[in-house]
């Protein structure tokens, strides 16, 4: 009557038969993809940042990916195989340690674009709020599924505690898209554990105020925000962008085709989405889109039967910041928001990137692991049951 | 603890039992969490289909930017072209050889033989030092030949890269470049620097209009016809600088323009002539920024607006060259070689180049009306053509432009002007009395400025037969090539240097058109400070100097413009022929 019945009983065996399969393959796909994005922007990126005194070869960016994800592919599995319960000890720890890196950066970080978000390891720049982001939003969820059976317990406003305290560290970066990132999420969590409409509302409201406020006192937050609104002052960026997906059409160019990616800004990260437009036109990009919906959906159809609060909520919020990621940086490559350093989930190059997203899918399937026989949803594969 | 089943590691355990109340809690906010979970499916979905609805947007209602794949190959500056389509000017990738010196896999030693094979500029000793720099990165040679580059690509040595940059190629070295101008490497891109390249350097690098290329009125072949000859005749009279226009009357073209000392755009800091020579002078446009008394080039100009205003009546009226003219502290007397001291026509002032005549002419016309004709001219401006190297002629101030002064100018003393604005001139003076601005650009069939009238058709004609005898009978004789029916006038003048005339210090220049019954093209030459030499007899002055460039030119280029040597065809002269006494001055 449980999924030790099956004749395996190692932990391999176990987790075979528990692990939500579709979203694996969703995933594996999606990373397969960023290989051959990554494959099409490295030669541009290359180009670009090659100098009179550099010279980087046209394919360095898609060897350090496919380091990422042989680096990335197994930490990935390896966490999907820890418990619930010790997906919870292991986030919850891990929250406090990144929280500690996070408030080390101001002394010990170097600068890049004008912010100080990056520590630099042994071969490897390290970015502390890209890790922090799953392990945060699984402590969240731990603290916040206390208030489904008691409501009396100020969980809420310790949560809420420890999201201005993380905030208030990346304001100072300064990375206002983080931290809208992590306070959306936050949101998502919080009204999903049964806050108020008024408060949810309330909290929007305060999140524009804030929003309003770096815009008037951060100054590249402003220029940013300004160039969006009126279209003036240096759109040179993202008038590249939209010549890429302009110049790709419905079919693309073709592989390798691209021209107008060589003058993207970084290409291989921020504007990956571009080159893929360019290079396999729109169509390819609405299935990339959907893609990344299907894997969200996926997760959400599956907590509709879900009845631990703690999961429910710790899954909901890692999909709600993979999914809302994955739109932010679509919706920047298309000019439906200001530009944000935000990456597109499993596709952009970029170490801290790759292996924080990894960690993040790995407790995601953690969370999701069940018996697909005995409990498999009534809204999924219900022929099966 | 709550949420206790979490802290269970198996999912199949089923949680344990909860108060009753609880659980009714529990299903209440459940309820409410899947409530608020659907929407946010339904959100990410509205995202989605929104992310689509632009990205069709973008791929079909949008036209494919025009800095297309083409534009993406085409060069980073515009070509320029000559009006037959020889590339002027090209930008084209270079190479450049560089190392990563720790990472060279082959023999430095052995390496550094084979590369200073292939670079001989480049000491053996020397590569070999670069080879084994511990820096990360050496520059090896800024620029390689292709065929170095191929050399190098087949050593096969990883470490050894080779760049490409972008350069800017004038294949035909000095030829025209004062009108190409030349560029200079910025941080972005080449900018032009001076001539054309200069005044059009946002069309030839901007990423719209760069992929046409700039198609000049020059004929090269002319061009360096012309240049052949100032720089021989520059040579043989040990001149400091020559200078000459050919320009097509019709519609305003510049055929050729050269300005001599001149320099090679392909290092336009250096002159490759003589290096220890100052650049900045090879660099001066003569023809445009360089002001000269054109002397007696003048004279045409002022018979013509003398005919235009009815004062010469006819070519048989005369007038007193008796004796020399004294006004205020100068004296207006005709040249000790061809004095004539009798009442002079209109031919004989021309064939002889009669000071007096001239100023007697310019008296009758008076300072008001001969300031009107010299303004339409465009003679109180600078040049009016697509070149950034002007300056503004010299001439005496209105409120001392008196009698003497109208005197004056009319021969052309104390009136600077560039030898284009006199070549402008004479185009209104020969192809029926229309001004037309002159352009450096093609100017397509058709498509000519019209131009404004300045004198009638009839002083044209009456222009072009008195410029002709003065080249079949007057001073210009040197010019005569059989069968082109050329026409003009000599000038020689005195050089002005801070203001005083310096003897011995001239300019010769001649001004004239080709073919004189048809005038297609107007030729001005002129020559800086010339000597005496032995076989001009020790003369200096533009019958023996400047007229012969003309000859020389108008045989070489007249067959190449398309013009037919006919000796059956001349300017009707009958009307003039008979007027002039002596026909033998050879030196003005």
């Amino acid at each position: 009557m449980n999924a030790l019945s099956r004749n395996d009983k190692t932990a391999v065996g176990r987790w075979f038969w528990t692990i939500d399969k579709l979203l694996l393959g969703l995933v594996l796909l999606l990373i397969g993809i960023g290989i051959l994005a990554v494959a099409a922007a490295s030669p541009a990126a290359a180009h670009r940042y090659s100098g009179s005194g550099t010279s980087i070869d046209e394919l360095h960016y898609l060897k350090r990916q496919i380091m990422w994800v042989l680096a990335g592919v197994p930490l990935m599995l390896g966490v999907s195989m820890l418990s619930i319960a010790w997906a919870k000890r292991v986030a919850i720890g891990l929250t406090i340690a990144f929280l500690f890196a996070l408030f080390l950066v101001p002394f010990f970080g170097f600068e890049t674009n004008g912010a100080v978000r990056w520590i630099q390891l042994p071969g490897f720049q390290f970015q502390p709020s890209e890790f922090l982001k799953p392990v945060f939003i699984v402590t969240s969820a731990w603290l916040l599924s206390v208030r489904f059976d008691d409501k009396s317990m100020p969980t809420m406003q310790l949560s809420f505690g420890l999201l201005v305290i993380v905030a208030s560290l990346l304001v100072k970066q300064p990375d206002i898209g983080q931290t809208a990132l992590f306070a959306a999420v936050w949101l998502v969590q919080a009204s999903l554990a049964g806050m108020s409409v008024a408060i949810v509302g309330g909290a929007i409201a305060a999140g524009a105020a804030g929003l309003a406020t770096a815009y008037a006192f951060v100054p590249h937050v402003t220029s940013r925000i300004d160039r969006f609104i009126q279209g003036t002052g240096d759109t040179y960026q993202i008038d590249r962008a939209l010549d890429c997906f302009k110049a790709g059409g419905l079919f693309g160019a073709g592989p390798g085709e691209g021209v107008m990616k060589f003058k993207l800004p970084e290409a291989q990260t921020d504007y990956i989405f571009a080159v893929i437009g360019e290079e396999f036109g729109a169509i390819a990009c609405i299935a990339l889109a959907v893609l990344y919906l299907g894997i969200v959906l996926r997760v959400l159809l599956q907590l509709l039967d879900e009845e631990e609060p703690f999961v429910f909520l710790a899954a909901a919020g890692l999909a709600t910041q993979f999914g809302l990621q994955a739109a932010i940086n679509m919706s920047v490559n298309l000019n439906l928001m200001p530009s944000k350093g935000m990456t597109l989930p499993f596709v952009s190059h970029g170490g801290s990137s790759f292996l924080a997203l990894s960690m993040g899918m790995g407790l995601l399937l953690a969370l999701t692991r069940r018996n697909r026989f005995l409990k498999s949803s009534p809204y999924l594969g219900t022929a099966r049951a | 603890m709550t949420g206790a089943a979490a802290s269970l590691g198996q999912r199949a355990v089923p949680p344990r039992a909860a108060p009753l109340a609880l659980a009714g809690r529990r299903q209440a906010a459940f309820a409410r969490a899947r409530y608020r979970l659907v929407i946010g499916g339904m959100v990410f979905t509205a995202l989605t289909a929104a992310l689509a609805l632009r990205l069709g947007d973008l791929a079909l209602l949008h036209e494919p930017p025009a800095t297309g794949s083409a534009s993406a190959l085409s060069p980073k500056r515009g070509d320029i072209l000559d009006r037959n389509g020889v590339v002027l000017a090209r930008s084209f990738e270079a190479f450049g050889v560089s190392v990563f010196p720790q990472q060279l896999v082959s023999e430095p030693d052995r390496l550094a033989h084979q590369l200073a094979a292939i670079l001989p500029e480049r000491s053996e000793e020397r590569l070999k030092s670069e080879l084994l720099h511990h820096a990360t990165y050496r520059v090896l040679s800024r620029r390689v030949l292709p065929a170095q580059a191929q050399a190098i690509n087949n050593l096969g040595e990883p470490a050894i890269v080779l760049e490409r940059e972008p350069d800017r190629l004038y294949p035909n070295l000095s030829l025209g470049a004062h009108v190409i101008g030349y560029t200079e490497a910025g941080k972005r891109r080449a900018f032009g620097r001076s001539g054309l390249e200069k005044v059009f350097d946002e069309k030839l690098s901007g990423e719209a209009t760069r992929g046409t290329p700039l198609v000049l009125a020059m004929d090269s072949r002319v061009q360096q016809a012309l240049a052949a000859e100032l720089r021989a005749s520059m040579v043989k009279h040990h001149a400091v600088g020559a200078a000459g226009v050919v320009l097509d009357v019709q519609t305003g073209e510049v055929i050729a323009m050269v300005s001599l000392p001149d320099f090679n755009p392909n290092a336009p800091g250096m002159d490759y002539v003589t290096p220890a020579d100052g650049s900045p002078d090879n660099r001066f446009n003569r023809t445009t920024q360089g002001m000269y008394e054109l002397g007696s080039t003048f004279k045409a100009l002022t018979v013509a607006m003398a005919m235009d205003e009815g004062i010469i009546k006819s070519m048989s009226q005369t007038f007193d060259a008796t004796a020399p003219i004294r006004i205020g502290k100068f004296t207006i007397d005709d040249d000790k070689s061809h004095r004539l001291r009798k009442y002079v026509n209109t031919p004989e002032i021309m064939v002889f180049s009669s000071n007096i005549g001239t100023a007697r002419l310019a008296s009758a016309l008076g300072g008001e009306r001969q300031r009107d004709y010299l303004k339409r001219l465009g003679f109180f401006d600078p040049v009016r053509v697509e070149l950034g190297e002007h300056s503004r002629p010299l001439y005496p101030a209105i409120s001392n432009w008196g009698e003497s002064a109208t005197m004056t100018v009319g021969f052309g003393h104390g009136f600077a002007v560039s030898p284009l604005h006199l070549a402008i001139a004479y185009g209104a003076v020969v192809n029926g009395g229309i001004l037309r601005p002159a352009t450096m650009l093609k100017v397509a069939p058709g498509k000519a400025v019209p131009g404004t009238r300045i004198f009638t058709a009839e002083t044209s004609a009456k222009m072009n037969a008195l410029l002709r005898l003065v080249v079949t009978s007057g001073t210009g004789r040197k010019a005569n090539t059989p069968g082109y029916r050329v026409g003009g006038k000599t000038g020689t003048s005195e050089k002005v240097v801070n203001g005083r005339y310096v003897k011995n210090a001239r300019v010769a220049s001649f001004a004239g058109a080709f073919p004189m019954d048809k005038p297609r093209y107007v030729v001005v030459a002129m020559v800086d400070e010339p000597k005496g030499i032995p076989e001009t007899y020790g003369f200096a002055t533009a019958g023996w100097v400047a007229a012969p460039i003309m000859g020389n030119v108008v045989a070489r280029i007249a067959p190449v413009l398309g013009v037919a040597p006919d000796v059956t065809h001349d300017v009707d002269m009958r009307g003039i022929l008979g007027l002039v006494e002596t026909a033998g001055a050879e030196h003005e």
